[in-house]
């Protein structure tokens, strides 16, 4: 691996190109000949019974070309599949309903549609449509919903959807053996994705009566289960998935294909969908607001003995993706660190509020940030340097976490700890006045690659044309991470053709072959290992006819600048152009399509958690210096470092991007960020009140990357995208203990929490 | 039934140096004229009503929001977009410098961000870094954290001045 | 719905006077365009006075600055004569939402949406400035400054009276005055508590205060009781004590979703002591 010629390079995107130029067609972008503007009907209430609904009006306005309700639709009611094509069952799969019927069971739940010539009318015939609710008692919070005398979300099942539990080891005799026991409850909440574009799609149906959905998507996977909703074979259906203005997970679900292909189906005609900001807030999943109950004990040198977790997580009105991300939370659970006795138990709940379900870090920035606030806290009571108390308990490579998972590969959080420690520097001297500043830091893991359980496979296929240029067709979405343009530098390390002459189509279910989701962090693991196969088949070919023509040995040949060379300097070289034209002349296949599998187990239960559940996990830590205003509870950021060890950063400035852009989105979740939610009606229901930060709001983020090269991704990468995430939030909060001596245990840190804090702290110093 | 008919107006906007006319009625905003009638879609809308700037562009050489403009106050009026800045065979140096800074990911925040850079290095040449802050601050960004739009707007200042 | 926009201010008054409250006038748009949007306005009559470039100025007299209605809150926050006679004024500009909205917001539209967290509005109280309207026929109206508001979104203002310009007298040469704002974020946000003081101070002894407040009652308000406190005394720890108890008695916060009553009554207290203290150790006429 010495010696990579573009793998490892910084490398501008090709699409970067496109963007900067305003010639990118997002979804919202594009229109066909004819179109109708579809729009949906949504409940006014998290909670009613649809006594009936009136459309007749709508219907006749005109202009208006459909309108849909419940009736309309050939199969309303499915199960939610994301991509996979293996049945885990025990309730991992959900319910997936397109439209309320009879009942709705959540604020904003999608009720009718409608298409019409103009979006003035078809909002015009929303507004006529008339739906006769019964306001029914719902519930709202999630240890509420786990009563038995609670409302039931959804009528004939539990409101307790899942429940997992690891056990190792006896908590009992663990906590008999500790010297120190801390124990805390930590909140988390709603939070949107607040992705820049809203949801948007245009479906039509094309010559060969196929539906076609061109759509802002995670997944384009999705056209099975829509295929399934209007009862039509699947290759009716085809999903052509968008350049995507940011997905975190929020266009993972389904979101506006059902609606789309419903509505060109019944019209006949091209339909476009655009949310409203206010519609995807109101809408779209969330990120799961979870309790979470730690009982950590330790040794009085810090060594860690016993930890009892509670997980409940709320799950919206529907179940999408919460035993997943339970799932994971409870294997995250513990943190990465040596634990010998381990009691963890998860619940994932039915509520009447809106749907959570995928959002970047897919519950492990939950539990980081009880278990790094628990170190921390465990570190003052015991008297020892939290960086010491880490580094004792960290696991290394080849230990196992509690659910009895081996970690094959290198676990770097020594470094990445020490690191990104180091970079804070020395303490900022404060401004004067009121101000306190404080430093403190965090560490964390986050499997990258889905569920073994879902015996995951990605496909790509490399192609080479007669002039030597390359096509890449694979299913990969592209999210902005640099998803596509990774995969063009892989091909161009293989076959030594240089970046401008790779072209790669993606995102096209009925022709680019499927290369899963656009999520988990998976597509650089499993499309990368899938394109680099494909690559190295193609090599092969190439260099074994090579090998014929100059009558060397292949395995002394490589492919480099267009040219094949002899590496042992005989000065021996074929232009790939001549070895290509051999190959087709023969007959030999000039291109390759291989399938990468992901490590496939079978689950024998569903409760227990044991053994492998995930393929690897990236670890990495955070570093914090912030200013505290004990006045008014204002925190400000001074210093953001986030060291993770990548594996192999395939293009460093695109993993220096997801780094900071992470770091970002974690520091929003520790300080602003908070989907309001009152008795399951939204309260932030747009970008004035649910607050993003702004250029204004941010510190510059350092970023140091690491690379063990024990990843198994290509060229021993990991991923990156969600792990970059994960521990920002609790290290923001050791800065502000650090700095004010007061914790919060729930997120965000607003001003105003912090000021109610230090009054509490100022009344109990009163009395002491 | 309530017949609310609205009035339409024929109206002239100069788009990227091209005279364009439409028409319009009174509240149809700046943004909606521009993507769905002239087809600008470069334009974008991210949440139509000014708190994320993603629907910026030039409205006689100011960064405004376009979504905060009724089509009929650009009436005789210029207004520059993205594409108005650079094209593919002679890109803007802002185009430019953000791709090779990597100041791109989804890309949707991109189209305003550099007419609010634009914007910024006419007025203001050598802008400080939080001048440069201030300056964007109504443009957001999900997926980059900002710092490398930040550099790389430092970065066009200082080439700009070299010229 | 339809628009008109008039070529004159005389124009738009007479448009006003016919169509009063069918009528709404759109500057900047800022508002009104949001409002619009969600149907919380539905004008039969838009009348668009972004042309009348006779109400867009700043200009400098003897005694006292002139501000056009139509000034944008850009063009306040660079102007040079602002920043001489009424810095907090700029500082609020400088605040005030984002750097587009500020291009196209008006100090005019600012003050008639009558927010009671309006930003412009805590400085120009404080420094006691004057609205000045027209109206068809001649009968515009100078009105003070702590007699515009009436309420969240309120003001005196009638249907057919459109502000022309406002008055803020120059400061005097011993004036000091600072303005704060605390918001959730440093850009766009909306405030949860603004403070501006100006006092005139001459041998350690404030002469005359006036302090505003802005996002802790239904409109922008004036401190009275606090300005009592200071006025014609030697200004001492104790006496910046007693300021800040008693703002907190004198404003009435709502609790919304951006802060609760409590913090912000706190807030305010904080806010005033921190500009009580900025005036002795600075100042700046």
């Amino acid at each position: 691996m010495s010696d990579l010629k573009i793998v490892g390079k910084n490398v501008a995107r090709h699409d970067a190109w496109e963007k900067a130029l305003g010639l990118t067609c997002y979804a919202a972008d594009f229109s066909m000949p004819g179109m109708l503007y579809g729009r949906v009907l949504r409940s006014s209430y998290p909670s009613a019974r649809i006594l009936s609904i009136d459309i007749s009006k709508a219907e006749r306005l005109g202009g208006v070309k459909a309108v849909l309700t419940a009736k309309d639709v050939p199969k309303n009611e499915s199960i939610t599949r994301f991509g996979q094509t293996h049945t885990v069952g025990g309730g991992f799969e959900g319910l997936y309903r397109v439209l309320a019927d009879k009942k709705v069971h959540f604020m904003g739940e999608a009720v009718a549609l409608v298409a019409a010539e103009t979006e003035e009318i078809a909002e015009k015939a929303l507004d006529m449509i008339k739906v006769d609710y019964q306001l029914i008692p719902g519930v709202f919070d999630p240890i509420e919903a786990m009563k038995s005398d609670a409302p039931q979300v959804e009528e004939g099942r539990s409101n307790i959807i899942t429940h997992y539990e690891i056990r190792n080891g006896d908590v009992e005799i663990g906590f008999a053996e500790s010297d120190m026991i801390v124990e805390n409850t930590y909140r988390v909440p709603f939070i949107d994705h607040a992705y820049i574009e809203p949801e948007s799609g245009v479906a039509w149906i094309d010559e060969n009566g196929v539906i076609n959905i061109r759509v802002s998507t995670q997944m384009i996977e999705h056209f099975r289960e829509v295929a399934d909703v209007l009862g039509l074979p699947h290759n009716r259906v085809r999903v052509i998935g968008t350049n995507v203005g940011g997905g975190f997970g929020g266009k993972a679900d389904i979101t506006v294909e059902s609606f789309l292909a419903l509505l060109t189906y019944k019209t006949g005609r091209p339909v476009k969908l655009t949310y409203s900001r206010e519609e995807s807030i109101l809408s779209h999943s969330k990120r799961h607001p979870y309790v979470m109950y730690y009982k950590t004990g330790a040794k009085k040198d810090g060594q860690l003995t016993a930890l009892e977790v509670r997980l409940i997580s709320d799950a919206g009105a529907y179940i999408y993706f919460s035993p997943w991300v339970l799932l994971l939370s409870t294997v995250h659970a513990t943190g990465p660190y040596r634990i010998p006795h381990v009691a963890i138990d998860g619940y994932t709940v039915l509520t009447n509020n809106t749907f959570t379900s995928a959002n970047r870090g897919f519950g492990a920035p939950q539990v980081c940030f009880a278990y790094e606030s628990q170190m921390d806290e465990l570190a003052k009571q015991l008297g020892i340097d939290p960086f010491q108390i880490r580094k004792l308990n960290y696991l290394e490579k080849g230990e196992t976490l509690a659910t009895g998972q081996v970690l094959d590969h290198y676990v770097a959080l020594r470094e990445t700890t020490d690191r990104a420690y180091q970079a804070l520097g020395d303490k900022t001297t404060p401004k004067g006045g009121r101000v306190k500043v404080g430093q403190g830091f965090a560490s964390g893991m986050m499997s990258y690659g889905r569920l073994v359980f879902l015996h995951d496979t990605s496909r790509s296929q490399v192609s080479i044309e007669m002039d030597g240029s390359v096509t890449i067709r694979t299913g990969v979405q592209d999210l902005g991470g640099g998803q596509s343009s990774s995969l063009c530098q892989i091909v161009s390390e293989v076959l030594g053709v240089p970046m401008q002459e790779i072209k790669i189509y993606i995102s096209d279910s009925a022709l680019t072959p499927l290369a899963g989701t656009g999520t988990a962090t998976r597509q650089l693991y499993m499309s990368g290992n899938a394109t680099l196969m494909a690559a190295q088949e193609v090599g092969r070919i190439l260099l074994s006819k090579a090998g014929e023509m100059m009558r060397i040995d292949p395995r002394r040949l490589d492919l480099m600048d267009r040219e094949v060379i002899d590496r042992e300097g005989t000065g021996k070289s074929l232009a790939l152009t001549e070895v290509v034209k051999a190959c087709a002349s023969d007959g030999l296949p000039l291109y390759n399509v291989s399938l990468f599998k992901a490590p496939f187990r079978n689950l024998t239960q569903y409760e227990r958690i044991e053994g492998q559940v995930y393929a690897d996990f990236t670890f990495g830590s955070h570093a914090v210096e912030v200013a505290v205003d004990e006045e008014t509870g204002k925190v400000q950021v001074l210093k953001l470092i986030s060291c993770y060890d990548v594996g192999k950063a395939i293009n460093p400035l695109s993993v220096e991007g997801q780094l900071e852009g992470g770091a970002i989105y974690g520091m929003g979740y520790a300080l602003t960020e908070e989907i309001i939610m009152e008795k399951g009606v939204t309260k932030t229901p747009s970008l004035s009140e649910y607050i993003l930060l702004t250029s204004m709001d941010v510190p510059d983020v350092q970023t140091v990357i690491l690379e063990s090269g024990e990843g198994v991704g290509p060229f021993g990468a990991k991923g990156i995208g969600e792990p970059s995430v994960v521990s920002v939030a609790p290290a923001i909060c050791n800065a502000v203990y650090d700095a004010i001596g007061v914790r919060i245990f729930d997120l965000p840190l607003t001003p105003e929490k912090i000021f109610r804090a230090l009054e509490e702290k100022k009344k109990r110093l009163k009395f002491d | 039934m309530n017949k609310k008919i609205h009035k339409t107006y024929f109206i002239e906007i100069m788009v990227n140096g091209e005279w364009k006319e439409t028409d319009v009625t009174p509240q149809e905003t700046l943004l909606h004229v521009l993507r769905e009638k002239l087809g600008y879609t470069e334009v974008k809308e991210g949440c139509g009503k000014g708190d994320c700037g993603a629907c910026a562009v030039l409205l006689n050489g100011k960064p405004v929001n376009a979504c905060l403009t009724l089509a009929l106050q650009a009436q005789k009026q210029k207004v520059i977009t993205v594409k108005g800045l650079g094209t593919p065979e002679k890109p803007h140096l802002l185009q430019d410098i953000f791709v090779k800074h990597g100041a791109i990911q989804c890309g949707f925040c991109t189209s305003g961000m550099i007419i609010t850079a634009e914007g910024l290095l006419d007025r203001n040449p050598s802008p400080t870094r939080e001048e440069i802050r201030e300056a964007i601050s109504g443009n957001l960004c999900r997926c980059t954290g900002y710092k490398k739009i930040i550099e790389a707007i430092e970065d066009a200042s200082k080439k700009l001045k070299r010229h | 719905m339809e628009y008109i926009q008039p070529k004159s201010l005389r124009e738009a008054l007479h448009i006003m006077r016919q169509f009063k409250n069918r009528a709404k006038i759109i500057a900047g748009g800022t508002n009104v365009i949001p409002d619009m949007r969600i149907d919380a306005i539905k004008p039969d009559v838009l009348v668009d006075i972004t042309c009348l470039k006779s109400l867009s100025y700043i200009k400098e007299e003897k005694k006292r600055v002139k501000i056009g209605s139509l000034t944008t809150v850009s063009g306040l926050k660079s102007s040079r004569i602002v920043q001489d006679f009424a810095p907090i004024l700029c500082d609020a500009a400088q605040q005030f939402g984002n750097p587009l909205v500020r291009n196209r917001a008006t100090i005019g539209g600012n003050l008639a949406d009558a927010s009671p967290a309006a930003d412009t509005a805590v400085p120009l109280l404080v420094l006691g400035a004057t609205v000045i309207t027209e109206k068809e026929g001649g009968k515009g109206r100078e009105i003070p400054i702590d007699q515009f508001f009436l309420g969240p979104n309120q003001t005196v203002l009638k249907p057919e009276e459109i502000i022309r310009e406002i008055l803020i007298p120059k400061p005097d040469l011993n004036s000091r005055m600072f303005y704060l704002k605390l918001g959730l974020r440093n850009a766009m946000a909306i405030s949860v508590v603004s403070v501006a003081i100006l006092m005139e101070i001459e041998n350690d002894v404030c002469k005359k205060a006036r302090v505003a407040l802005g996002a802790v009652s239904p409109k922008p308000m004036r401190a009275n009781r606090v300005e009592e406190i200071l006025k014609c005394k030697k200004i001492t720890g104790d006496l910046v004590e007693k300021c800040s108890q008693t703002v907190e008695e004198e404003v009435q916060p709502i609790t919304d979703i951006r802060a609760g009553g409590h913090y912000r009554r706190s807030m305010a207290s904080v806010l005033l002591r921190r500009l009580i203290i900025q005036v002795l150790s600075e100042g700046r006429a």
